[in-house]
């Protein structure tokens, strides 16, 4: 651990000083001033890796309106009162896997997601890569759990009946020199538990993929490399989580806790939201981009998060069978999420992508002109085959980072009652199965302290997922329609969604009405038309199925409704004045 | 809508697609006697016309200003006189080629997953539009965006208001007609942006939509971002050179509620790539023979699936020719002899059909649309070192396609490629 002294000086070295460090909760507290986001940054890098919990970074940017997350605009007292054993904020794939993990107990579980739906920011904006263990650094909880989480992933993937598939992922030599790496490579593969790295020639390569750029240069292959649908992974997760007795609360926001002072330090006794206050045992903070918000309303932030937003173009369904593995290129040195690659998906697209670009503001998805320019020039030519016309279309969003570029996953040392599970970027999605369960036991440890914990006799891993019509054959598809003649009738042509799906996910458990929960559930719009045919028709089902007027039909949630009002309808004509040809006045007829 | 309880398996001819195209060819292969039934996804026929409630429709073909409804009603009473079966709410899976022509799976609610076998197929499926994204159009995901056909469909089918304040990009026909649909129903249009120096649609809409509301065009300007996160609350406009490369400094943000898309149509052929069918890059269709039949021997293809086009009555022409060519395939069978090429040359951007079968019909109907505006124009249309035509147009737009008649006479021997070429004369 660095001297408070010794940083001191490397601050002033680097032309910092008048930023201020000081030290608290054991974790380096970052204050000031700068002009610029990027200085913002360097004065956190340079606190990181100095032996310290974390770095806190509260230095204000000139210019710079800081961020703060929005809380929903609808509020109640639907949670007034309430008591739960636990409850887990933040309703991405973390969120949702440790929820249904919590499960296993006999215990009152609560999910909080401030969103109108799961997995609305990074869970489902991602590339769905079930990455072997390679990038992350040998001994990093990165490392561990993405490990562990890659060995769980099929049989996770199979309980929450999640399609899954393990292409493997193809590293390129984008030079001959590092074909000598190969020692270092599986040097990193066994300290990270990788198994079967193969080393390819530049002609293998060729055979493998036939669509490689021309000058690559070997490479090496890792078959433990998977593939998943990250936001029906996340709905898996929750629908699973309720069907065992655990509620979710969305549009519910976390805007304070109730603390009292124990022996033990800190204990949290009210959580405050939106909706209400109500009692927890447990908090466990699953909250993204915003968990060090969270982990401040507990009195124990040790971490600052900064976003580093990825954009990711999607090709169209046409061209995917010119790829046949994910495939990223060896790059040194390997930088922060840099590198990315081409990828298939499960569902059949390719994904190119991502970018990494730090910025300010934690919830700005939007994409920027240079993103395509960066993913054609970085990561499209990997495959020769692809070109930019293949695009349908790109979207960003932002990775949770915390300076130092880790998982936080522990208990807290000053509030008994609180996790933290913070700082989640990849290889996150693989690490899930492996977080929950980590996560679980730490929630066990913590309440059998005050309650009889006991298992839950009835907790069931299995999910029976609804039927996707486009995964199944005529045969099938006929026998079902015959069942239900809704599933006949396709709503969104390009991905050949039916009817039938769409009101099955509407009905769910877990169904959310609005366009994006069920584009979530279903993929209608998200074929080469992007819901031009779809979404009127949408509307109109979203509407009749919960049961609310057309104008209040959102995209996601208030705030983004569609139809302002109604052209045609019943008008009131008794103050006209009805005038017959002549031009004289005569009564009106209504 | 006739529906049959008990659905013949085999057909002569089956077209894909009830709209103008689709209805034209229909009838005209039952007019030469095949036994024709068209499939349809929708629940009602018509396609696009059913939402075209503006007139303009039919000038040629009927000699009448029709609304879309209108023109579409005209040949589904044609459909009815002939009995020719509308299957509706009916999707193509597959179509599969078969020894005796085309074997189609197809999904219907109350059938399920059934097949037909047709001699000959029609393919009428129309375009989609070209979306924001797919214009360089950045920023996050609000609900606000909509193409033009979309919006069309949701006021005047459903009835529904989606726009208060909006901008529309791409001045081609549909931003045109629905920049005044959305003034007449009491939207506010900010504006007209066009990314290219003129405007994509015809001039009699940029007068009858724009001018006549007082709704101003922007030329050389282009959206390039969309603000908002729930809700588009603006867009950022920007000014271009003649290659479409943003100004930078000129961009201005304009407070809006909604971004319509008028920015292109895009034949919907994916299917038809499928069968493994090529298709011509400058039209989206695939290359056809002056009968409309593609490289696929019995598969024809017309309207705008073929090739986008401006006027509904060329689109009806396309499906006359289609269904009668159809028609007689399914009856005689025809083996397609001696493929020549109609080139698009100088100044021309395509020619449609791109071939001609020269053992064949020689009364030849083609479109064609040219490169750039210009004025005083000559078109030459050559065989070899022979001129066959010339004719002259006071203006040539690339919006404005042109139809052109070749007859036999024109021809002699030997026959060689055709080539179209604009030698242009300006004042």
């Amino acid at each position: 651990m660095h001297s408070l002294k010794k940083i001191r000086k490397l601050f002033d070295r680097a032309g910092f000083k008048e930023i201020e460090v000081a030290e608290k909760h054991k974790a380096i507290f970052l204050s000031g001033n700068v002009d610029h986001w990027d200085r913002y940054l360097e004065a956190g890098y340079l606190a990181a890796g100095k032996g310290y919990r974390g770095v806190v970074n509260d230095i204000q940017v000139r210019g710079l309106i800081p961020d703060s997350f929005t809380v929903p605009s609808h509020s109640d007292k639907s949670l007034e009162g309430r008591h739960f054993h636990a409850a887990v904020v933040g309703g991405g794939v973390i969120g949702a896997a440790i929820t249904r993990e919590l499960t296993r107990w006999q215990i009152d579980v609560a999910l909080l997601e401030k969103e109108n739906d799961l997995s609305r920011h990074a869970s489902g904006r991602n590339n769905g890569i079930i990455h072997p263990a390679f990038a992350a650094p040998p001994g990093s909880l990165k490392a561990r759990y993405n490990t562990l989480g890659n060995r769980m992933f099929t049989q996770e993937a199979q309980e929450l009946g999640v399609p899954l598939a393990w292409p493997g992922l193809l590293v390129v030599f984008p030079s001959r020199m590092m074909h000598m790496l190969m020692p270092l490579i599986r040097r990193r593969a066994r300290q990270n538990g990788v198994r079967g790295v193969e080393y390819l020639t530049p002609e293998q390569v060729r055979a493998r993929e036939p669509n490689i750029y021309n000058k690559q240069q070997g490479g090496f292959f890792l078959p433990e490399g998977g593939i998943v649908s990250p936001y029906k992974l996340t709905m898996a997760y929750g629908e699973n989580a309720i069907s065992n007795g655990a509620q979710v609360f969305l549009q519910t926001a976390v805007i304070g806790f109730d603390l009292i002072k124990n022996q033990g330090g800190n204990r949290i006794v009210r959580v405050n939201t939106n909706r209400g206050s109500f009692t927890a045992d447990l908090v466990i903070n699953a909250a993204g981009i915003w968990a060090d918000q969270l982990a401040e309303m507990a009195g124990d932030r040790f971490y600052t998060i900064h976003p580093r937003r990825g954009a990711i173009a999607i090709l169209d369904k046409k061209v995917t069978h010119l790829l046949k593995y994910n495939i990223g290129q060896l790059l040194i040195p390997a930088g922060k999420s840099k590198g990315g690659g081409v990828t298939p998906t499960i569902d059949g697209n390719i994904l190119l992508g991502p970018t990494a670009e730090e910025i300010p503001h934690r919830e700005d998805f939007a994409t920027r002109t240079e993103d395509l320019a960066y993913i054609y020039q970085h990561q499209m030519f990997l495959n020769k085959a692809l070109r930019s016309d293949q695009v349908i279309t790109y979207f960003s969003g932002n990775r949770a980072c915390t300076f130092d570029e880790e998982f936080v996953i522990e208990p807290s040392s000053y509030v008994e009652n609180f996790i933290h599970v913070a700082g989640i970027q990849s290889p996150g999605l693989t690490a899930a199965p492996a977080i929950a369960r980590e996560v679980g036991r730490l929630a066990a440890e913590i309440l059998k302290k005050t309650m009889a914990l006991l298992p839950n006799a009835h907790f069931n891993p299995c999910r029976k997922p609804l039927p996707v019509m486009s995964a199944l054959s005529f045969e099938e598809r006929s026998r079902l329609i015959k069942e239900n003649p809704a599933y006949g009738k396709i709503v969104c042509r390009c991905e050949t969604v039916s009817e039938g799906e769409i009101t099955d996910s509407l009905r769910s458990p877990l169904g959310v009405a609005s366009l994006d929960g069920v584009k979530q559930r279903v993929r209608t719009g998200m074929g080469r038309c992007q819901g031009g045919f779809c979404t009127p028709r949408l509307v109109d089902i979203v509407a009749r199925e919960a049961g609310i007027n057309i104008e209040k039909v959102s995209k996601s949630g208030p705030g983004s409704e569609l139809v302002f009002k109604k052209t045609k309808g019943l008008v009131d004509y008794s103050s006209v004045k009805i005038l017959s040809e002549g031009g004289k006045e005569e009564e009106s007829h209504d | 809508m006739i529906s049959l309880d008990t659905l013949n398996e085999k057909w002569e001819v089956i077209v894909i697609g009830s709209g103008p195209a689709g209805l034209a060819a229909a009838v005209a292969a039952a007019e030469s006697g095949a036994e024709v039934c068209i499939i349809e996804r929708e629940e009602r026929p018509g396609g696009i016309l059913k939402q075209c409630i503006h007139d303009g429709f039919g000038l040629l073909r009927f000699q009448e200003k029709l609304s879309g409804p209108e023109y579409a009603y005209r040949y589904l009473e044609m459909a009815a006189n002939r009995r020719i079966p509308i299957l509706g709410n009916t999707f193509v899976l597959k179509i599969q080629r078969e020894d005796t022509g085309f074997g189609l799976t197809l999904q219907e609610s109350g059938r399920g997953v059934f097949k037909l076998q047709a001699k000959a197929v029609v393919y009428a499926a129309g375009c989609r539009e070209r979306t924001s994204r797919q214009v360089y159009v950045h920023g996050d995901r609000p609900s606000g965006i909509f193409t033009a056909g979309t919006l069309q469909y949701m006021i005047n089918i459903q009835g529904y208001m989606p726009a208060k304040k909006c901008v529309i990009l791409g001045s081609g026909d549909i931003g045109l007609i629905m920049a005044r649909r959305l003034v007449l129903e009491g939207a506010e249009v900010e504006g007209v942006y066009e990314i290219k120096p003129e405007p994509s649609g015809l001039t009699r809409n940029v007068v009858q939509c724009l001018d006549d509301f007082g709704t101003p065009l922007h030329l050389s300007t282009t959206v390039t971002e969309i603000h908002g996160q729930k809700r588009v609350t603006g867009v950022t406009v920007c000014k271009v050179d003649n290659d479409a490369v943003p100004f930078r400094g000129t961009e201005k943000y304009i407070p809006c509620d909604t971004l319509v898309l008028s920015v292109g149509l895009i034949p919907e052929n994916d299917l038809l790539e499928t069968l493994g069918l090529g298709l011509d890059p400058t039209t989206g269709g695939p290359p056809v023979d002056q009968y409309n039949m593609t490289a696929l021997e019995g598969l024809f293809v017309c309207g705008n699936a073929l090739h986008v086009n401006d006027l509904v009555d060329y689109v009806s022409e396309s499906g006359v020719l289609a269904g009668q060519a159809a028609a007689d395939y399914a009856r005689y069978g025809r083996k397609r002899s001696r493929c020549l090429q109609i080139i698009p040359g100088s100044g021309i951007r395509y020619v449609v059909p791109q071939l001609w079968d020269s053992a064949g019909e020689r009364n030849l109907i083609l479109y064609f649309r040219s490169s750039q505006t210009v004025f005083q124009a000559v078109l030459e249309v050559i065989s070899g070192d022979r001129v066959l035509r010339t004719e002259k147009y006071p203006v040539l737009r690339p919006p404005e396609m042109q139809r052109l008649e070749l007859k036999a006479e024109d021809f002699s021997e030997p026959l060689q490629d055709l080539e179209f070429r604009i030698r242009e004369v300006k004042i």
